[in-house]
């Protein structure tokens, strides 16, 4: 697994495209919000201001990265070194974990010098101490369950439908997903199995964000009352559904393969 | 490391049989695998290598059973494969990709898997690209690479389905003068329509045809089954009956190699056979006759 981890990190880090992307996001944000990152950047209240940050980061990143992993798995097929590598002695099962866990910790990193780029700043300007405290805690319960997710559904879906495919739906799903309010039409936005993070996000008293039940959605027994309790339970389920996903794509290519 | 293969069916989805009952025995030392397209020789390749799992039949790899886990591991541990239409990673260099592949293998001490890369790629001919990014390689330049990573655990089996498929004739035949040192106590099976290869590096052969084994014996063996059925003819007209085996222009018309169950004309001479001849005869004798239209 750690062989699978250090070469699919190292491969994924050296993909221009995801360094090109990363660029773009960046200055879309920056460009469309540069008002709030100034109001942000001045505003004391450390911890609404890192899950605000996080927010910002969430709404995008993750969908660039989702499109970005897309053929991580079944290039290895295309391009003529899986018989290599299933000849290994080597575990399946454990080149997909490490295969995994490279590219989610190749986007990670990126995500995470933006992330605390923003951070070191501001806490020595405006947030304090806490602020470092507040930024961890925002990197771990809303930034890396949602990369943990995505990388999770971008491995495993393009073994089913074609990479280029899975992309134009996934962005698609996204934004329905995550940006759509509940009572306009059925959606998995504002419930605990959002990737984007509602229930941790609402704790960090960000505002603007949507979670719990909402009157008149469907769905809403997925939305149950926000308290640090269900941000956990939330977080969890992401989690399980990422390791379920796996599952389910070493099963696929174990069949295809035999 | 011996092979024993019995009764082994392969049948993909839609019904198919890339192999229908194979029985095969290869013994330590270098053997070849002929057969046409289609034949089943990448399917037996790819049961071999732990890729497939047979339908049916038996197949045991130095005493262990690779229709099984355990013996599927067992077998890949001592393994080196290289695949007919080998791929790399193009975002690596040579040398990573082969430390990369040799993690896998089980090469876990550092210091002593860079040594072994290090020699790999020695042997192969890529010391001074190694720090290049296997994007810029040519075709036969990434089938060095891929060649080094079958070399890499100092495997007892090793399996190569066209090996020396794209390279140059020189690397070719350095290739092939490797494989034959590499055999010595190992088990080293060669997959090939260059006919010469095997001719130039196994005592002992088998050929496949849709599936089944239809030779099994020595180089010597298959080019007898040529015996008395080669002939040279020189003709303005069109070519002799037969299969063709070369054609070259001469001042009196086309000279013609042919491989014909009866001599194809008057003026037809007979010639010493090659490994080549035997495979075609015996293809003469054996395909499937065509149907009646």
């Amino acid at each position: 697994m750690t062989a699978a981890l250090r070469y699919e990190c190292r491969m994924m880090l050296r993909k221009r495209s995801m360094w090109i992307a990363l660029g773009l996001i960046t200055l879309l944000l920056a460009g469309s919000s540069a008002a709030q990152w100034r109001d942000l950047f001045h505003d004391g209240d450390a911890r609404r201001v890192m899950g605000s940050v996080a927010l910002l980061l969430n709404i995008f990143l993750p969908a660039g990265y989702g499109c970005l992993i897309a053929d991580r798995l079944v290039r290895d097929d295309r391009l003529g070194v899986a018989p290599v590598l299933d000849a290994t002695p080597a575990s399946p099962a454990g080149r997909l974990a490490g295969k995994y866990l490279g590219v989610c910790a190749a986007v990670v990193l990126p995500m995470a010098l933006l992330y605390f780029g923003w951070a070191v700043p501001y806490a020595a300007v405006t947030g304090g101490w806490p602020a470092v405290g507040w930024a961890l805690a925002g990197f771990a319960t809303v930034l890396l369950p949602a990369v943990l997710v995505v990388g999770a559904f971008a491995l495993a879906v393009p073994l089913l439908i074609p990479a280029p495919l899975f992309r134009v739906l996934f962005v698609g799903y996204w934004f329905w997903g995550n940006s759509i309010t509940a009572d306009v039409m059925p959606t998995l936005a504002q419930s605990v199995l959002t990737p984007i993070g509602a229930y941790p996000l609402a704790l960090f008293g960000v505002e603007g964000v949507i979670a719990g039940p909402q009157p008149g959605a469907t769905l809403n027994f997925l939305r149950p009352e926000v308290t640090t309790a269900t941000a956990g339970l939330s977080i969890g389920l992401l989690l399980v559904l990422a390791a379920l996903t796996l599952c389910a794509a070493h099963a696929v290519r174990a069949r295809t393969t035999r | 490391m011996r092979i024993d293969i019995t009764g082994l069916t392969k049948r993909y989805r839609g019904g198919v049989a890339a192999l229908d009952g194979l029985d095969l025995t290869v013994p330590t030392g270098m053997f070849g695998l002929l057969g046409a397209n289609g034949a089943g020789k990448t399917t037996l390749m790819r049961i071999l290598a732990g890729l497939l799992h047979p339908t049916a039949g038996e197949v045991r790899v130095g005493g262990h059973d690779v229709t099984t886990r355990a013996g599927r591991r067992a077998v890949q541990r001592t393994l080196g494969y290289l695949p007919q239409d080998v791929g790399v990673y193009p975002d690596l260099t040579a040398r990573e990709f082969l430390d990369y592949v040799a993690l896998l293998k089980g090469l876990d001490d550092g210091p002593s898997r860079r040594r072994r890369v290090g020699e790999l790629l020695e042997v192969v001919g890529l010391t001074s690209e190694a720090g290049r990014r296997l994007k810029g390689y040519s075709g036969g330049m990434r089938r060095r690479v891929g060649i080094a990573q079958a070399l890499l655990a100092d495997p007892r089996l090793l399996i190569v389905d066209e090996p020396t498929a794209g390279l140059d004739p020189e690397e070719r035949i350095r290739f092939r003068t490797l494989l034959a040192q590499l055999a010595g106590d190992r088990t080293v099976l060669l997959s090939t329509h260059i006919v010469d290869d095997v001719a130039q590096t196994c005592r002992e052969l088998a050929v496949l045809s849709a599936g089944r084994q239809v030779f099994r014996g020595t180089v010597a063996e298959l080019t007898r089954e040529a015996d008395g059925h080669v002939w040279s003819v020189v003709t303005q007209g069109p070519a002799p009956a037969g299969t063709v085996v070369s054609a070259v222009p001469e001042e009196s018309g086309m000279r013609y190699r042919v491989v014909a169950a009866d001599r194809p004309g008057a003026d037809a001479e007979p010639l010493r056979p090659t490994l080549e001849d035997g495979y075609l005869a015996l293809n003469l004798r054996t395909r499937p006759a065509a149907p009646a239209r």
